[in-house]
């Protein structure tokens, strides 16, 4: 019998002891694994604010934005001025296409109605596709088209607006389809900065060189029928689709990504940029960072804007929690850790008799001790099975629990403050979006930070074993016989 | 060999200084086989245990095959109880929850022999003390007090100890078993040159080996055929 199979048959020696020792630790090792996996989410949370919108400016040509306004475009120099603006970790420039399907451009001049498909756009271009778009232009289109019919012959490719019509009679006008958003974009991120989430199929590699790859939207790939590898036309020119992405809603997923060179060669615009998106190296210092760069594009070429500032309030919030919780799971992996440390001084109190008869018939310090110490972690396996069971099933329910108490509490602080109204837009309570950005932390129980979890456990296990193991070096065999 | 040279064990019991063992100077060589007689509490487990290197003297020395005990570390004292000490306690102090097996290979897994080799050896010793093959698996808390004595025979046997220190051997076992134990110890002794030591109330059990010594109060003489007879006659 091995020193391993001792311990593990000493482990069971008092079955109903055993038991209750494992339940007491399942519930500190349960305990300790929920506070780390609800750590975990909550950093990630934070993280994946702080990368995306909450250090995130967005430059738009003074007076225009997105297919509306005026101004001057974009050009690269701006954006290698934006680059060196202190604190400015990466400049992502965009180009907006608004692309038309071919046909449906023929079948709306066919029955009068010629508009290029939406308003001024003077930071968009037009450009044919073989593609459909997987929207349908329903009620809103067809009035957004109505309503923007005069500004349409003001668009900057030229084509003429004709219709003239307003009101409830374009409603009653033949359906129009809706263009496709075509943008390109200097590296994997989607026009708010935030990294694609690509479901099938690769990226572009380079985006920054010209390329005959897309990305396409999981609805318009489906609404055409194409999957990775299918092949598609803009402006004539053959495109393949090298992945598929999910943007999370239909707007979004009816578009198409290429690379920033080939869709300003598409426009025929090869120095001008839509947007661009402008990472700040820490939330910090966006504030400094908007200024500066403000300062230096200059205030008539260019709008600086920021994402959701009430984001400063909720990343706060989770910090808080990310805190608490981090606290909570070093508490219970110290309780964890006593409670080895007391249940092994009462097991070599009781069994010294038994320690002193290995130590005469000549067994090494080092041997009786490793007994102890894979005893002691053979209870601890245990209780990590059953903790980790615990763990997966109250994780998502203690993050939330503790996440909504914290909301509580910025919420009442907030009213405290007596802020007029408090955070702007309103909806949903005082931290207006970000309640509803704490309110989707997902606290799934991964493998991953299980295992880390319980590694942990293990280590502060074996400090925990190693006082009482040590202790058994003390015992001297003539114990033994002196009972006697 | 064994030399002890004017040992000496010292406890102190509130104001009192005992002294279970004074003065105790003595040698065996080696293949003897030796018994202690005394009454209860005049020093013999205290004795065994200076020798077995379960206890260090107050004062004098126990020197093995010219190595002196006193001056080893303890690293080295468990060394020298793994590989050339035995013992049978008086109370056999085997491991409870392990079977009769488990118990005899113990001293041989602390001293790094296979486990193969330590099962075979093992079931042999057991077979040598005539414990039922059907109990060797058993634990030892289902076992009787005579088939405890002889696992705890067995595995003082386990490692081919040069000496066996042995308290009370016979005293758990019925009249045939006793008798086939003193053979076999006298065996061990006679064939494997093995130094037996054995303290015992059996005057039958003394009276079969080499040399008898008497503990009183501490100190030790030795038997011998006049000092026995005049035993005999004061009672």
């Amino acid at each position: 019998m091995s020193v391993l199979a001792r311990s593990v048959g000493n482990a069971f020696r008092n079955k109903v002891r055993t038991a209750a020792v494992v339940a007491v630790l399942a519930v500190a090792i349960g305990l300790a694994l929920a506070m780390l996996v609800a750590n975990q989410a909550v950093t990630g949370k934070v993280a994946e604010l702080n990368a995306s919108v909450g250090t995130v400016l967005t430059v738009n040509p003074a007076g225009g934005q997105g297919f509306e306004g005026g101004g001057e475009p974009l050009t690269s120099a701006q954006a290698a001025t934006a680059a060196a603006v202190p604190n400015v970790s990466s400049v992502v420039g965009t180009k907006a296409l608004r692309l038309r399907n071919a046909a449906d451009i023929a079948a709306e001049a066919a029955s009068g109605r010629t508009g290029q498909g939406g308003p001024g756009g003077q930071s968009a271009t037009s450009v044919t596709t073989s593609l459909t778009a997987a929207v349908d232009a329903g009620t809103l289109g067809n009035r957004n088209q109505a309503g923007t019919g005069a500004s349409g012959a003001t668009g900057s490719t030229g084509t003429t607006g004709s219709t003239g019509t307003t009101g409830s009679t374009a409603q009653a006008a033949p359906a129009f389809s809706l263009p496709i958003t075509a943008t390109g974009i200097g590296a994997e991120v989607d026009s708010t900065g935030k990294a694609l989430q690509l479901t099938q199929g690769t990226g572009l590699g380079n985006y920054t060189a010209a390329s005959t790859g897309a990305l396409l939207g999981t609805t318009l790939a489906e609404k055409n029928g194409l999957k990775v590898g299918s092949k598609f036309t803009i402006q004539d020119k053959t495109f393949t689709v090298q992945g598929l992405f999910d943007s999370g809603t239909a707007f979004g997923n009816n578009a198409l990504y290429v690379t920033l060179p080939t869709a300003q060669t598409l426009a025929a615009l090869p120095d001008e940029l839509s947007t661009m998106i402008v990472t700040v190296n820490s939330m910090e210092n966006v504030d400094a960072a908007k200024t500066a760069l403000q300062a230096a594009l200059g205030s008539d070429k260019a709008d600086v804007t920021q994402g959701q500032r009430n984001l400063e309030t909720a990343v706060s919030s989770l910090d808080s929690v990310k805190n608490i919780s981090f606290i909570a799971f070093v508490a219970a992996l110290g309780t964890a850790g006593l409670i080895i440390l007391l249940i092994m001084v009462m097991l070599v109190r009781e069994r010294r008799r038994e320690i002193g008869v290995l130590k005469a018939i000549g067994a090494p310090n080092r041997t009786i001790g490793l007994q102890f110490v894979l005893e002691a972690l053979v209870l601890v396996a245990l209780g990590s099975v059953v903790g980790a069971a615990v763990a997966s099933l109250a994780s998502g329910g203690i993050a939330s629990a503790l996440i909504s108490s914290s909301s509580s509490t910025s919420a009442a602080a907030t009213g405290q403050r007596g802020g007029p109204g408090g955070f702007p837009g309103g909806a949903g309570g005082p931290l207006g979006g970000a309640s509803q950005l704490l309110t989707s932390v997902t606290a799934s129980a991964s493998p991953g930070v299980i295992a880390a979890g319980i590694a942990a456990v293990f280590g502060v296990a074996i400090i925990g074993a190693l006082a009482p193991a040590l202790l058994t070096a003390r015992i001297r065999p003539i114990e033994v016989l002196r009972g006697e | 060999m064994i030399e002890v040279k004017n040992l000496v064990r010292t406890f102190k019991s509130g104001d009192r200084t005992i002294k279970p063992v004074n003065d105790v100077s003595f040698d065996l060589e080696q293949g003897t086989l030796a018994s202690i007689v005394g009454k209860s509490g005049s020093g013999k487990s205290t004795l065994l245990s200076l020798l077995g290197a379960l206890d260090k003297p107050t004062s004098g020395d126990v020197v093995v095959n010219g190595v002196s005990l006193a001056s080893m570390p303890d690293g080295k004292l468990t060394n020298y109880r793994r590989r050339d000490i035995g013992f049978v306690f008086q109370q056999f102090n085997l491991i409870p929850n392990l079977s009769a097996v488990d118990n005899v290979m113990l001293p041989m897994e602390f001293a790094g022999v296979r486990k193969a080799a330590r099962a075979e050896r093992a079931r042999q010793l057991l077979e040598q003390v005539q414990l039922d093959p059907d109990k060797h698996g058993r634990r030892i808390n289902r076992l009787s007090g005579g088939e405890q004595q002889r696992v705890a025979i067995a595995r003082a046997l386990a490692n081919e100890p040069k000496l066996i220190l042995a308290d009370e051997p016979t005293g758990n076992l019925d009249e045939q078993t006793g008798e086939h134990i003193i053979e076999l110890l006298s065996t061990l002794s006679r064939d494997h040159n093995t130094t037996i030591l054995v303290v015992t109330h059996d005057r039958a059990l003394a009276n079969k080996t080499d040399r008898r010594f008497r503990l009183q109060q501490g100190r030790l003489t030795e038997e011998t055929a006049r000092t026995r007879a005049t035993a005999a006659l004061t009672g």
